[in-house]
């Protein structure tokens, strides 16, 4: 502490302990605010058509178009350290052969939903962002904006198969997920059973169904 | 002159402080950071607000660099008395 770079140097070291250790309390938060999601998904059409992987492919494929309903409260997982939340639906069935432990899974629909701390990384448009600001002006937290709620909601993704036929597949059921995202800790998914404060989803799967054969051209 | 310039200059840049300065100046340091850092996560916290927190924190480390790192009088109060220089080879030389 003699001279001047020698003190700039020694609290700018304890300044990152500071830091560091603010940032673990701020972490550590999480574990005691209560997550408590729910959700209900159904699935309100239906459609599998033929297409091509991509423009010049020769091959075709069947792809499953799935548009569904969705309901969802994640309104707990609005935090101050949250920074955004990452939403998606799966759509889920089992291997067909007997015997072989796998599930095929594929998500059909996703999106974004920030806290206002973090509205202004998300990357839109000016005035759809100016929007967005506002709706969450003077408020540090919005846990509104966890509150879904689609109807006949069209998929972002249209899902096939690795051997190309999804047509007929049996069992196949929707699944909400969520994915947090803090600003300082742990990345967390949504998990299958209750840990401590934080809730496994209620609901947030639907009942199973069948896809149907391939729209015949007349 | 040119001399004299340069060792005010030095001087300047150097910064040197007395020893119970450099104990203050520890002091204040460690205090003012660890202030800042708790006053930061319980604002933030009671305000669900992090960007606070962050400011807070920012502001604190701030003025914690302001306080501790240039050499403010108040840190060369109780400078050393030493002896007089050479007294003994003075007098005998």
């Amino acid at each position: 502490m003699h001279n001047t770079l020698n003190r700039f140097q020694s609290v700018f070291g304890f300044f990152t302990t500071v830091a560091f250790v603010l940032g673990c309390f701020i972490a550590a938060t999480d574990f005691y605010a209560e997550r408590a999601p729910s959700g209900t998904l159904k699935v309100s059409n239906l459609q599998v058509v033929k297409g091509r992987p991509h423009y010049y492919s020769s091959v075709q494929e069947e792809y499953a178009i799935i548009k569904f309903s969705l309901d969802a409260d994640l309104s707990h997982l609005f935090t101050w350290n949250t920074k955004q939340v990452f939403v998606y639906v799966t759509a889920e069935w089992p291997a067909p052969k007997s015997g072989v432990n796998a599930t095929n899974e594929a998500v059909i629909w996703d999106s974004i939903i920030t806290n206002p701390s973090a509205d202004h990384l998300k990357n839109i448009g000016p005035a759809t962002m100016k929007k967005l600001k506002k709706s969450a002006q003077g408020k540090t937290i919005a846990p509104d904006r966890g509150i879904l709620s689609l109807r006949n909601q069209r998929p972002k993704y249209q899902i096939t198969h690795p051997s190309r036929k999804i047509a007929d597949t049996e069992n196949v059921k929707l699944k909400l997920h969520y994915n947090v995202q803090p600003w300082f800790g742990l990345l967390t998914w949504n998990q299958n059973q209750d840990i401590g404060f934080w809730k496994a989803i209620k609901g947030g799967v639907s009942a199973p169904f069948s896809l149907p054969s391939i729209k015949k051209k007349n | 002159m040119a001399e004299e310039l340069l060792d005010q200059v030095r001087d300047l840049v150097d910064g040197v402080i007395d020893f119970d300065g450099q104990r203050r100046a520890e002091v204040f340091a460690t205090l003012l950071l660890a202030v800042s850092g708790l006053l930061a996560f319980n604002v933030g916290y009671t305000k669900q607000d992090i960007l606070l927190a962050l400011y807070i924190g920012g502001a604190g480390t701030l003025l914690t660099f302001l306080v501790v790192v240039p050499p403010w009088p108040f840190y060369n109060r109780n400078p050393v008395k030493w002896l007089p220089a050479g007294s003994r080879a003075a007098s005998t030389g």
